[in-house]
């Protein structure tokens, strides 16, 4: 097996079929495109903010409901200025091995903070978003969740957003 | 959630592991990289691989042409292992 072969396949091959055999209904297909919107500013003027499905949270914050059947279709601000010790992960959906470790493989406010130290990017806002991505209704998740989350990243200033679909 | 926050007009970058699910969920743009789910940045420790990885996915806001486009990052789970363990040998944490 080739480096070349490994770097284009992933490592676990028919992701998509298996959860909707495990979860039936639960994974997306789109088949339009949402048109681009342009970055209005180079990268090192741009204040970005950070979206992630991963479940984590403040320690401090009310705890997602990992066991939720349909879904915990709730979000949690996070300070771009948390540590990883200010934060824990309440998902159960994937392997936290390296994560309990070092946060950063997952949601990685350090390398994010330094990013906007060295000015690499413009800033980041005040929060980041944070919710947990299971769901066995992907519609109500889109009406609900999805809609909540867009108006409150686009309440918190950002001009670029990075998301980590867990 | 990507594609909610695109039509705002806010340009969004996604990290997937997963190339399959993100070619069905569309969203603008996406990094794809070949590693452990749950590690969309790489591994323990390894902050260059984790900078790379930010950098790389920020890249796709000024240089994706398409919606729908995955770029790919040329980079192996195995290699990133292996430079996980070696970084966390130098740092004590690992004989």
């Amino acid at each position: 097996m080739t480096d070349a072969f490994e770097t284009a396949k992933q490592l676990r091959p028919g992701l998509w079929e298996t959860v909707n055999e495990r979860y039936p209904g639960s994974m997306i297909t789109k088949v339009d495109l949402v048109p681009l919107a342009p970055l209005r500013k180079p990268l090192s003027q741009t204040r970005l903010t950070f979206v992630s499905s991963a479940g984590v949270q403040p320690r401090d914050s009310l705890p997602f409901d990992v066991v939720h059947p349909v879904g915990d279709f709730t979000f949690r601000r996070v300070p771009s200025s948390s540590t990883p010790a200010d934060l824990e992960i309440h998902q159960i959906k994937y392997p936290t091995a390296g994560a309990a470790r070092d946060l950063n493989v997952i949601f990685p406010v350090d390398r994010l903070s330094e990013l906007a130290e060295d000015g690499t990017i413009g800033g980041l806002t005040p929060n980041f978003f944070s919710f947990i991505g299971y769901t066995i209704d992907p519609a109500g998740f889109e009406r609900t969740l999805a809609e909540a989350l867009a108006d409150a990243v686009a309440a918190e200033g950002a001009e670029a957003v990075l998301l980590c679909p867990a | 959630m990507q594609r909610a926050i695109e039509r705002r007009g806010i340009p969004t970058v996604s990290v997937t592991v997963a190339r399959d699910v993100t070619e069905r969920a569309k969203p603008p743009r996406a990094l794809f990289v070949p590693f452990m789910m749950g590690h969309h940045f790489g591994v323990p420790f390894h902050r260059a691989l984790q900078r790379r990885v930010l950098t790389a996915a920020l890249e796709r806001l000024e240089l994706a042409e398409r919606s729908g486009e995955i770029a790919t990052l040329p980079v192996t789970w195995a290699e990133a292992r292996r430079q996980g363990d070696a970084i966390e040998r130098e740092l004590g944490l690992k004989r």
